[in-house]
């Protein structure tokens, strides 16, 4: 007889390897998209953390006259402020959204493994080293450009941030390729384009617009460094590295500015479309509407030709730049009112769809019911926030107002990217059971969402406002201008006030995120078990145990006729097929 | 009659996840490409448009640049007998092809080098060289790894990984490869023919 065990002494020797090294190991070598997708969210939370700390201290900082007190000179605000604005972009949202779709997608699409998952792997530990490279060098006095003269040793940090700043840029390229490969060709069997669900599609459709933008970014950054490193140097705007420029943040401020922020919330789109038929326990009303919807606001937010050196320092007065602007409302304002039609039950197969709910109670009140889940609360917030950047990006546009190079331009950014965060933030709540095989606190959670949703209304709301009254926004103001400190607003009490309220806001969302550190800490503490789909969701992920096992499903899904097949698998008594 | 019923389930077919890849990664690569490319247009447009000179004359030759013009378009043609070859279960013909590829890929890396070297251009001098070197090394760069994209496909063409119905990773690299040949394209007519 041959024999084929291991031999005992394997298995002790790897018993007395200690548990946090072999998942030190893990982590190091893992393949396993939901390991990585893991890896991605707390790096995304944790600069979540860092970036809504440092908001506070900014707002602080600005309800002062002065910029010296906190952080000892305009060229130190100066780069937290872009730490702020990048990180904010880059090491939180992106990373966030990265994260659930790398946990989630594949399930989602019936497929085992996320598409090269050692390229997934190495990109989130590149987007780590990148990260910290970043801001340890804004730290030392790097970031994108100085306002006050640049010394060799300042010059040398910045050409770290652009080094980091690079790196992660680059890892998000390299994820976004595994993200879109896996939906379009891991698909399981019968789901066409039609039948993705809608987080997978927004992500599918999020991460094409990163990879057909975010090079832009990258080639860029790569002029910059490489003149700064020993180019010509030229003492204009041309490359944006003379002594004492502020021109860098200038030539890569499109990634934070509209249309191009747009492209980090798409997914708060998905998020909404694919929670609100769960809470709403039927299918979704609009279905393909949504998904041209989601597409659309993909096309509306590529950015990468609104780079200065292409369009100039004026761009914001052209007419593309100018019908972006209009039309981002309306693929918005158009999947609230498809979300609407689902929860509210007014489709035209609503009764077809509750008969055949996995709930046979299932009706428009229960959909009302839903909506008060963490999740649920959280998704209608991401989307009206949402809703309330884009219009404040609608009011940019409108030339009479001129409200380019103020505040609004914040507003935008601190609304769109907080509905992202608190999309997130559903995800995480609606996902939980299967990317840790737990749930989250109920009670932490309102209070959470109740806290962002809040705190973004009122720091950018504060913002939009204060833009109507000439508060410039910090940095652009400077851009070719001599002056290197804030022009003064019309009405300076009034915008001291609004600072105030912005103040609060971001205390508040402060809070928040603590929150969600808080809801984690108690979950990963608690041994309870989770059911396989608590909370009646529609598609692939839900058919396996929580936590998923590696390969995810002990068997192939079936064969998938339409965008919700768990409710396919329900006949009209209510009962399973 | 023969029994079915004990033989094991077909092969599910293997999914085109390395095609897809590459092109989403190319579309990447070009962008960035244009990226780059672009400011060059704008940088000499508005030299030409000020009267100043943008190249110093005489020193960029169309010599150089059209044999490594010339060597892209063969290696096309080679690539391509590559994927032609695998599809038909021809490997001698495959290996052949790749090597090829591969060999011209190391030939104009060499040629570049004498270019960069021929010029004298210095990356402080002024706009004008900067950007040379910055278009350039790009496509050295994306040169670079469709080079090694295509040795790594060699290779596992050599361990016999690859036929008719496998053949989704040597396609994949003359994807990459063409896009590669198509860049140079772009730079050969911007940079050396109407410089």
């Amino acid at each position: 007889m041959t024999m084929t065990d291991s031999p005992p002494a394997a298995d002790t020797a790897l018993a007395a390897i200690s548990p946090r090294v072999v998942g030190l190991f893990d982590a190091l070598t893992t393949t396993d998209h939901k390991r990585i997708g893991r890896l991605w969210l707390r790096s995304g939370l944790l600069g979540l953390l860092a970036a809504t700390l440092l908001g506070v201290v900014l707002t602080i900082e600005n309800s002062n006259s002065s910029p010296d007190d906190i952080f000892g000179g305009i060229n130190s605000f100066f780069q937290y402020f872009n730490l702020y604005r990048f990180g904010l972009v880059l090491l939180v949202v992106a990373p966030l959204f990265v994260g659930l779709a790398t946990v989630v997608v594949p399930m989602q699409v019936g497929a085992t493994n996320i598409a090269f998952p050692r390229a997934a792997h190495g990109a989130v530990w590149l987007f780590m080293i990148g990260a910290t490279i970043t801001v340890v060098s804004v730290v030392s006095d790097g970031g994108w450009g100085a306002l006050d003269g640049v010394t060799g040793t300042e010059r040398d940090a910045i050409a770290l941030t652009l080094v980091g700043t690079g790196l992660v840029i680059f890892a998000l390229l390299m994820a976004s390729v595994c993200i879109a490969t896996t939906v379009v060709s891991l698909r399981t069997s019968g789901m066409n384009l039609l039948r993705v669900p809608l987080f997978a599609w927004s992500m599918l459709v999020a991460t094409s617009v990163w990879l057909l933008t975010l090079p832009v970014a990258l080639g860029n950054l790569a002029f910059i460094y490489f003149d700064l490193r020993g180019g010509p140097r030229i003492p204009d705007e041309t490359f944006g590295i003379a002594e004492g420029s502020h021109a860098i943040y200038a030539q890569i401020a499109w990634l934070v500015e509209q249309p191009q922020i747009y492209a980090f919330a798409i997914p708060v789109l998905g998020v909404l479309g694919t929670i609100a038929p769960v809470v709403a326990k039927r299918r979704h009303a609009q279905h393909v509407v949504a998904v041209a919807l989601i597409g659309l606001f993909g096309l509306l937010s590529v950015g990468g030709w609104s780079q200065p050196w292409f369009q100039g320092n004026n761009y914001d007065e052209k007419f593309v730049f100018i019908i972006f602007g209009l039309f981002a409302v309306i693929p918005v304002f158009g999947s609230i009112g498809a979300v609407a039609d689902t929860i509210v039950g007014r489709s035209s197969d609503s009764d077809t769809d509750s008969a055949v709910s996995s709930d046979p109670g299932a009706s428009g009140e229960s959909g009302f019911a839903g909506l008060l889940s963490v999740y649920g609360l959280a998704a209608i917030g991401a989307a009206l926030l949402l809703l309330a950047g884009t219009v404040a990006g609608l009011a940019r546009v409108i030339q009479p107002w001129d409200l380019g190079d103020r505040t609004t331009e914040t507003s935008v950014m601190n609304l769109v990217l907080f509905s992202a965060v608190a999309a997130a933030i559903a995800g995480i709540w609606f996902w939980a059971p299967k990317i840790g095989g737990h749930e989250l606190a109920v009670s932490t959670g309102r209070l959470v969402v109740l806290d962002i949703v809040a705190g973004a209304v009122l720091l950018g709301g504060a913002d939009f406002v204060s833009g109507f009254f000439e508060a410039p926004a910090f940095g652009y103001h400077v851009v070719g201008s001599s002056a290197p400190l804030p022009s003064e607003p019309s009405n300076q009490g009034f915008v001291e006030v609004m600072n105030v309220v912005g103040t609060i806001g971001a205390v508040l969302i402060a809070l928040g995120v603590l929150g969600v550190f808080a809801a984690i800490a108690k979950a990963m503490r608690s041994s309870d078990g989770v059911d396989d789909n608590p909370y009646g969701g529609q598609t692939l992920e839900w058919t396996t145990s929580s936590p998923p096992p590696p390969g995810n499903f002990s068997e192939p899904p079936e064969r998938v006729v339409s965008e919700a097949p768990l409710l396919d698998t329900v006949n009209e008594n209510g009962e399973e097929a | 009659m023969v029994a079915t019923t004990g033989l094991p389930a077909p092969e599910i077919s293997r999914p085109r996840s390395l095609l897809v890849g590459t092109m989403f990664s190319c579309a990447a690569a070009f962008v960035f490409f244009c990226s780059v490319i672009g400011v060059y247009i704008l940088e000499r447009a508005e030299a030409r448009d000020e009267g100043a000179e943008w190249f110093p004359r005489d020193v960029i030759e169309l010599g150089p640049s059209g044999f490594i013009f010339w060597t892209l378009i063969l290696s096309v043609f080679t690539v391509q007998w590559a994927v032609q070859a695998i599809n038909a279960d021809d490997r001698t013909n495959a290996y052949v092809a790749l090597a090829l590829t591969g060999l011209f890929g190391a030939a104009i890396f060499n040629q570049m080098w004498f270019i960069i070297n021929d010029t004298g251009f210095a990356l402080a001098a002024d706009n004008a060289q900067f950007l040379f070197f910055v278009v350039n090394g790009t496509f050295i760069v994306f040169l670079i790894a469709a080079v090694v994209f295509v040795a790594l496909t060699t290779v596992r063409a050599l361990a016999g990984q690859f036929g008719p119905r496998r053949a989704e990773a040597v396609s994949s690299a003359a994807v990459a490869w063409n896009t590669v040949v198509f860049m140079w394209a772009i730079v050969y007519y911007l940079i050396y023919i109407t410089k």
